[in-house]
């Protein structure tokens, strides 16, 4: 008789009995591992912040060696890595600095190998290494790749740890690493379903092969690969010093309450900081696909997706996020998962409420999310067949929304200083040939170019965004011109891009690179996907979002005579008005190319723009302190038109003293006028939602907005019922 | 806990408050009894008798008036139950068109009018603007939040209100007699 095989978790069961058990006990106690009461940690806090400070350091050494020994100017100058540690049911126990968005994406890999039975059917080894990066499974985009190693103590496996890296090249379709113009899944470069590709601390010689015949930035990746297998190594041997320190049984059981002790903070914090309740907006996704070069022709069509978004605050101190309402999937790199939605709780959670440094998956546990409908935007049934490049793009402003309930939550309860919101950024992508002659995807970091939204006590941060990452410095531009064949220009803050209130915005810093040195290159549209011809809804009461955001190709007629001459190129855009025909007498033309450029050949000498709208402001605008319009103007954070047209203040430069100066006296009344034009021009709801309504019965709106709303309505029932309710329609109203 | 005095929480709120210091309380743990001295504060801003429950934004808050819990203005204007979304009884501005959208937005900064419309909620009482709505065309009015008062005093500061009222949506009530 066939002895019963033994399991390598604890005990000699399996990883996916300990999971299960795992999963069971919580939903019978609530508390993770079933811990009510945590005493190990209480007993002796001081040997228990000793153990969770080694832990933290092995995590952050091993972060740096990481980017000691890889040679991707993602890794070495913008540091996006991340690593954690995680339990041997694949919870996360610490995350290192960098990205936070992995808490939980990171583990959903390593659950989705024990579920899948790799313990039984792939091996599971002391010095195993695995690789994933298919956002089927977890993850944002296929660009970010995660590397991960089992622990072994004494032939029991006690955990994980795993390190993330966003790579330049995963071998997709032209442009870039996270190509828009693709819509099949074998666009998007190799896909890797937590894969073993090493054994006994050594990468696998098949798998260098792979990469070398499969990537034109081979090099890069499989340095990248090994810095993060030396972190990850580095990190297992710390691991277990401590548990030589520690001991093992203190380890188990101090990991775990680990997260059971942050899953109650983070209650508290919610109790502590927020009002229980509902919260809603929406985010309108725009999917402009029409003109991009995909085979897959069905794919060739421009949509919009409504995600309405609604945060409940239970008296419990949990939180329910529910996208009901959310149109259909499309033929386009840009659809969410599931999981990627938790990539984005993840990053919200730590990074609002959870930055002392303690966040894990206890940070998450009081979050829910109810499953969006199959078929939708956010859970695409056909997923496997789709292009996953850039679930992230949509997700950005998502969670951007998101970012602003909260902010609403902690304003409701008196905690300004936390208010914010944020939203996605435009950018440009490159494939080509670079200085060196060689063929490969161009796609260089950038600066935070975009505002954030206002504070609920001062202004937001200038050209301090995004959420995503908090390290919103490109690094050293010179090395990314090593890198890509492009110079990086100067630039100026451009106000017309900020969200207007009586605090505003943080102001914008476009991008601005001209092409350099290449022998052929083609540019399109990178991260940015979501609305711009419908600016989202992120003012802050009383105070306007951000504009339209801009991706600009300009191409200079006689650039050599204007270099010789010294004469400024576009370092300012200026009044946003009047740009294009002020570019056309610098003998230069200015292309619009929307959010999502397709595909363009671009020159020596041409110049690409991103220029990112700021997230919202914070109040009536007619109510920023106009001494705080002065300090803008002088510098260079406001125009005169801005401050006369948005803020109704006076204001005249003066030549001698070379400064501006504001007229309170006058802007008093400019102000007052304002409101007397308000009340005048205004009219009441009611009569404005009649004339509205009408609309909607005689169907008189853009057929591109009817697919919108028909598209919703087909997969949810109760946004049909609602939109019917608020509307007074009756029952047989279709779109 | 930090403690914080209530002419500090004042000038924070104004952004008149030190940088330093404003760092240092955005920094620190957070304040227990902010709650409470925010409403003091929001209190000694308005000039009407009511109390205020809670805030809804700026310049707007409920209040108990008698038994009804009703949002109203700093400027004293009323905007009916809580549970209902007060923008209906606001005065609406909507820039639907490209000049009215290029006063705010000029250039390529502008969206597009066909899809897009940007709406401002003044009060009717002093012309302040309460809100900016940016939505496509034909979207119902959102109602931002629908705050759980009750659930709020009773589970989480232990201070039960007198008056209690059910936590539910009632807009599609005023709605539903426009038609």
């Amino acid at each position: 008789m066939a002895r019963k095989r033994k399991g390598i978790g604890e005990g000699g069961r399996s990883l996916r009995q300990m999971l299960e058990e795992n999963e069971r006990i919580y939903r019978e106690t609530g508390c993770y591992a079933g811990i009510t009461e945590p005493t190990v940690l209480a007993d002796d806090p001081v040997k228990a912040e000793l153990f969770h400070s080694r832990i933290m350091a092995a995590l952050i050494s091993g972060r740096e060696t990481c980017r000691l020994v890889s040679a991707s100017p993602y890794v070495r100058e913008v540091a996006e890595l991340c690593i954690g540690v995680f339990t041997p049911e694949g919870d996360n126990i610490a995350q290192s600095t960098g990205i936070q968005i992995h808490v939980r994406l990171m583990a959903d890999n390593i659950q989705w190998m024990i579920r899948k039975k790799y313990e039984e059917e792939v091996g599971i080894e002391d010095g195993d290494f695995f690789i994933a990066n298919d956002p089927v499974i977890s993850g944002m985009h296929a660009a970010d790749v995660y590397d991960i190693l089992p622990v072994f103590w004494e032939r029991e496996l006690i955990g994980w740890v795993s390190t993330v890296i966003m790579e330049m090249d995963v071998g997709a379709v032209s442009p870039g690493c996270m190509p828009t113009p693709n819509v099949e899944r074998g666009t998007d470069g190799l896909k890797f379903c937590c894969e073993k590709i090493g054994s006994k601390d050594r990468l696998r010689r098949d798998f260098e092969h792979k990469i070398e015949i499969s990537l034109d930035m081979c090099d890069i990746f499989l340095l990248d690969r090994k810095g993060a297998i030396a972190a990850n190594v580095r990190i297992r041997e710390e691991l277990k010093n401590i548990i030589r320190e520690f001991g093992l049984d203190y380890y188990k059981r101090a990991t775990r309450e680990l997260i059971e002790e942050e899953r109650r903070n983070q209650i508290a914090r919610i109790r502590q900081r927020m009002i229980p309740g509902r919260y809603r907006s929406v985010v309108p996704v725009e999917f402009p696909m029409s003109k991009q070069p995909v085979s897959w022709i069905p794919g060739r069509v421009d949509t919009i997706r409504l995600i309405p978004i609604q945060m409940d605050v239970g008296t419990d101190g949990y939180m329910a996020l529910d996208f009901e309402g959310a149109g259909e999937w499309g033929w386009h790199p840009f659809n969410g998962t599931p999981q990627a939605l938790w990539g984005g709780v993840s990053i919200v959670m730590v990074q609002t409420f959870s930055y002392d440094g303690r966040a894990n998956l206890g940070s998450l546990l009081p979050v829910d999310i109810k499953t969006p409908t199959p078929d939708s935007v956010l859970n695409p049934i056909q997923i496997k067949k789709l292009a996953t490049s850039t679930p992230w793009a949509p997700m950005l402003d998502l969670f951007g929304m998101w970012t602003h309930l909260l902010g609403m939550a902690f304003y409701l309860r008196g905690f300004r200083e936390e208010t914010f919101n944020y939203r996605s950024a435009s950018g440009w992508q490159m494939a080509g040939y670079d200085q060196m002659g060689t063929k490969r995807p161009l796609f260089a970091a950038g600066t935070g170019n975009f505002g954030p939204g206002a504070c609920g006590v001062c202004d937001g941060v200038d050209c301090g965004g995004w959420l995503a990452t908090p390290e919103v410095d490109l690094g050293s531009a010179e090395v990314w011109e090593l890198f890509v064949p492009q110079l990086e220009m100067a630039r100026r803050f451009e106000p017309y891009g900020a969200g207007h209130g009586r605090f505003r915005s943080g102001v914008g810093i476009p991008t601005s690179i001209m092409i350099h040195r290449t022998q052929q290159c083609v540019a399109s549209g990178a991260l940015g996907s979501a609305s711009d011809r419908i600016i989202p809804n992120l003012g802050q009461f009383g105070a306007y979002c951000g504009g339209k955001r801009n991706t600009f190709l300009v191409r200079f007629q006689d650039l050599p005579q204007w270099l010789e001459k010294r004469q400024p190129l576009l370092y300012e855009l200026g009044f946003m008005g009047d740009l294009k025909e002020r570019v056309e007498k610098m003998g230069g033309e200015i292309v619009d190319v929307g959010l999502i450029p397709e595909p363009t050949e671009v020159f020596e000498g041409n110049m690409l723009i991103a220029n990112s709208g700021a997230a919202g402001g914070l109040g009536d605008p007619l109510e920023r302190d106009p001494r705080r319009i002065q300090e803008d103007l002088n510098q260079g954070f406001s125009t005169d038109w801005i401050a006369r047209n948005i803020y109704c203040v006076k204001a005249s430069y003066d030549d001698q003293a070379k400064e501006w100066r504001v007229d309170d006296a006058e802007s008093g009344e400019m102000r007052q006028r304002k409101r007397a034009e308000r009340l005048a021009k205004g009219v009441p709801v009611k009569d404005w939602w009649q004339k509205a309504r009408q609309r909607v019965l005689e169907h008189e709106i853009d057929p591109q907005l009817t697919e919108m709303y028909q598209s919703s309505a087909r997969l949810s029932p109760a946004f049909l019922k609602e939109y019917r309710e608020f509307w007074a329609l009756p029952e047989e109203f279709v779109f | 806990m930090p403690f914080y005095e209530k002419k500090d929480l004042r000038d924070l709120f104004n952004g008149t408050l030190p940088w330093e210091k404003t760092r240092e309380i955005m920094s620190c743990p957070k304040d227990d009894d902010r709650f409470d001295k925010y409403i003091q504060i929001l209190q000694e801003q308005v000039t009407y008798p009511e109390k205020i429950l809670m805030p809804l934004g700026d310049h707007l808050n409920v209040v108990q008036k008698g038994s009804q819990r009703v949002v109203k203005c700093d400027c004293g204007r009323e905007f009916g139950d809580w549970r209902q979304n007060w923008k209906l009884n606001a005065l609406i501005y909507v820039r639907d068109t490209r000049e009215k959208l290029e006063e705010i937005y000029p250039g390529f900064r502008c969206p597009d009018p066909s899809v897009c419309e940007v709406r401002e909620f003044y009060c009717p009482g002093c012309g302040v603007m309460l809100k900016v709505e940016n939505v496509p065309v034909g979207y119902p009015i959102i109602f931002d939040v629908l705050p759980d008062i009750d659930g709020f005093y009773r589970e989480w500061l232990g201070r039960p209100l007198p008056e209690q009222a059910e936590f539910t949506d009632m807009t599609h009530d005023v709605t539903r007699g426009w038609a």
